[in-house]
């Protein structure tokens, strides 16, 4: 019994010994590896996930940047959710652009692609230049521009009158128009999904067209038959892609409205809002609840587009 | 092994000296070196860098780095750089924050600097009171301002209206405002700029009806009728075409650049007098400034004088003595003031004010002068903001265009002005 007790310690001891090592070999193979890791992984849990769990935290508190967190439980949350008439119109704002661009821009990006897509000369060129808005759109002297294009005097209104002798209003700061004026900047910026669409569309085989055409197909029969289809997986991944990028949405309504959100809270989207709660009026603890309530939103929209897509997202094997 | 030894050794070494490299540079500073920071415009850029530099030529041991932001942009700059620990020494400060700052601790006591560094004992008491906070004294008047309106005389009489005068009525200014709409020059072209949802306005207003922005004990000093009647009296004058209709108004971003006096939209703009100087500098026509109309003949102005703005230290400042050297600087020696001239107000010292007065252009004579011929009849400051007060100026504003735009009646906006404030007040 003695002795086997013995051999047990012993055992574990060599077993713990062996552990150390292997620890220690792993340690040695990949040292170089971790340390090359490192900037990433310092910027991770420096820049990303401590700042994340500290909002987390925060969003429990009363915070003014000045004196240290008042914790207050739930209560910034449950006056988002219940007493909150500009949580509610940040909502109403940032779904109607989301509803509207992604589709638009999609589309628009689709549209484009295909033309491409039939081989022109001076592709690489083209596929530059129409990429260019998506590299500048969402700076500040886009949206300053933007300004400057539907103001009062604007050129879309210097155009207006020129061909249809039409005095139009100032677009950007009228309430029945601001937004959508955000969504006309938002689709001008289709680069991106148009370069994917684009390599999409190379992947599906030439034969296939030519297939149908035999078998009679006219062009819209073999785009709703065959290109959409073939490009579901795409068409999917741009669109997730998308409407997560929508839902973040800042930049031009920040610079559009000054920070307002106005004209009467027609630009507030949801990330202005934020803003303006934390820096404007130092209310951070709210900020990183409306924050968080942000983060659940897109999860759930991100989850439901998965749990959707096995219903239309076609995958060729 | 011996090779996994080297590549380890490497490795330690060369993370021992990544350490060395970023922990051991600094440390080499003996004089002192303050950090500014102030919001305003390019104008107001140029003329403190020029004290900043000339204040470097007095005393060539202190270095002062400065930096400046947009209104809208400082408030959050400002707060994040308090907050990290990390806050200029110098730090220009306005009325409505200095009772936020100074209470949370974030600002450094002065007093024990008063006629040692700090000359400020001819400033007057009022003037060197609206930089106390609880009876101790967290700022230096920087300059003194009051509400004013700055108009385009020539342009008024082009069209044969009156242009805005001392003593007007505001009765009167909106007949005049709406004559001009009717032989105005040329197509969107207004006498004046919508002041339905500035704040500065509005308080002068309820001011000339002895109301006040609050009460003493902190709720709101005006009642839903107030706001209505001030509504109501703006949409009047929209209607008539006397003033911008309610799209070009919301283009306004409340600074000097994109109010309607200064694109070319409307001839008069509701501002702060030491603005005058920002507004002429962008303006081609000669402008000229005077006093708020009135409710009636014989109320009061409405008018206060304020500190346009206080230079505050930072509590966490290393270097106090030299942030109130410069100070003292630009408020009690004559190059300093000069250097600043009036862009930031009035000097509020009576020497340091006559000896500038002889060497000011036109404009800015003109600014000092307009200060001059309304103090007799100013009102007191008014009492401390309560906390909240800052998000009122936006309520405000968001209400005044649901009714520009004929959302709601100036009645209803009177009402949901009131309930949205008091709301906003109650909140932590």
């Amino acid at each position: 019994m003695a002795s086997q007790t013995e051999t047990m310690h012993r055992g574990s001891r060599t077993a713990a010994l062996r552990g150390q090592s292997a620890f220690r070999r792993m340690l040695d193979r990949n040292a170089a590896g971790y340390v090359f890791l490192l900037p990433w992984l310092l910027g991770f849990f420096g820049l990303t996930l401590g700042p994340a769990l500290a909002s987390l935290y925060l969003s429990f508190t009363n915070y003014d940047l000045l004196q240290s967190p008042d914790w207050v439980g739930a209560a910034n949350y449950v006056r988002i959710l219940t007493d909150d008439p500009k949580f509610g119109a940040a909502m109403r704002v940032t779904f109607t652009y989301v509803i509207l661009s992604v589709p638009l821009k999609l589309a628009f990006a689709l549209a484009v692609a295909m033309a491409f897509n039939r081989g022109i000369k001076g592709l690489t060129l083209y596929r530059a230049i129409f990429y260019l808005p998506s590299l500048l759109g969402s700076s500040v002297a886009i949206a300053v521009l933007w300004r400057q294009l539907f103001a009062s005097d604007g050129l879309i209104n210097m155009a207006l009158w020129q061909a249809f002798g039409y005095e139009g209003p100032s677009w950007i700061s009228n309430p029945d128009y601001a937004l959508y004026t955000l969504v006309l900047l938002s689709i001008w910026q289709f680069g991106s999904p148009m370069i994917i669409f684009l390599a999409g569309l190379r992947q599906i085989p030439k034969d296939m067209y030519e297939a149908a055409e035999m078998d009679g197909a006219g062009k819209a029969r073999q785009f709703f038959r065959i290109t959409l289809p073939l490009l579901t997986p795409v068409i999917f991944f741009n669109s997730v892609i998308q409407t997560i990028e929508a839902f973040k949405a800042f930049t031009p309504a920040f610079i559009i409205s000054e920070g307002t959100g106005g004209p009467i809270n027609s630009t507030l989207f949801y990330t202005l809002y934020l803003y303006q709660e934390a820096f404007g009026f130092f209310r951070m603890g709210y900020a990183s609840a409306l924050a968080w309530i942000l983060v659940v939103i897109i999860s759930l929209f991100t989850a439901f587009s998965f749990l959707g897509a096995r219903y239309w997202v076609h995958y060729d094997d | 092994m011996s090779m996994m030894l080297d590549r380890r050794s490497v490795l330690w070494g060369g993370l021992s000296a990544l350490s060395l490299a970023t922990f051991h540079t600094p440390a080499l500073a003996q004089a002192a070196r303050l950090r500014m920071i102030w919001w305003g415009s390019q104008e107001r850029a140029d003329r403190t860098n020029k004290a900043i530099a000339a204040f470097k030529g007095a005393k060539p041991d202190i270095t002062i780095a400065g930096e400046f932001a947009g209104w809208s942009d400082y408030w959050p700059r400002l707060a994040t750089q308090v907050a990290g620990r990390n806050a200029p020494d110098l730090i220009q400060m306005d009325y409505r924050y200095i009772f936020e700052y100074a209470r949370r601790g974030a600002l450094a006591p002065l007093d024990d600097y008063i006629g040692k560094g700090l000359k400020i004992e001819d400033f007057g008491k009022a003037n060197v009171d609206s930089g106390r906070v609880d009876g101790k004294l967290f700022g230096v008047n920087l300059g003194v301002n009051s509400s004013v309106v700055i108009y385009d005389k020539a342009a008024w009489e082009k069209t044969g209206a009156k242009a805005p005068s001392l003593g007007q009525t505001w009765e009167e200014f909106a007949e005049n405002a709406i004559a001009f709409g009717k032989k105005k020059p040329k197509p969107g072209y207004y006498a004046t700029a919508d002041a339905s949802g500035l704040e500065p306005s509005f308080e002068n207003y309820l001011r000339q009806n002895n109301k006040a922005l609050f009460a003493a004990d902190g709720q709101l000093g005006y009642e839903a009728s107030d706001v209505a009647s001030w509504f109501k009296m703006w949409d009047g004058i929209r209607k008539a075409g006397g003033c911008v209709p309610a799209d070009v108004q919301a283009l306004d971003q409340l600074n000097i650049e994109t109010n309607a006096l200064t694109t070319g939209k409307a001839a008069t703009a509701f501002a702060h007098s030491n603005q005058f100087v920002g507004y002429q500098a962008l303006n081609k026509s000669k402008l000229s400034l005077t006093a708020y109309p009135k409710v009636s003949a014989s109320s009061p102005t409405g008018h206060y004088l304020k500190p346009s703005m206080l230079m505050s230290v930072s509590a966490t400042s290393q270097n106090v003595q030299s942030a109130v050297d410069f100070i003292n600087f630009l408020v009690a020696s004559p190059e300093g003031v000069d250097l600043l001239g009036v862009e930031r107000g009035v000097p509020a010292s009576t020497a340091m004010r006559d000896q500038l007065t002889t060497k000011l252009d036109d404009v800015s004579k003109a600014m000092v002068e307009y200060i001059a011929a309304i103090t007799p009849n100013v009102g007191a400051l008014p009492i401390n903001p309560p906390q909240g007060a800052g998000e009122l100026a936006f309520v405000l504003t968001r209400v005044s265009q649901e009714v520009a735009f004929g959302r709601i009646t100036p009645e209803e906006g009177g009402e949901r002005m009131v309930s949205e404030a008091k709301n906003t007040l109650a909140r932590k």
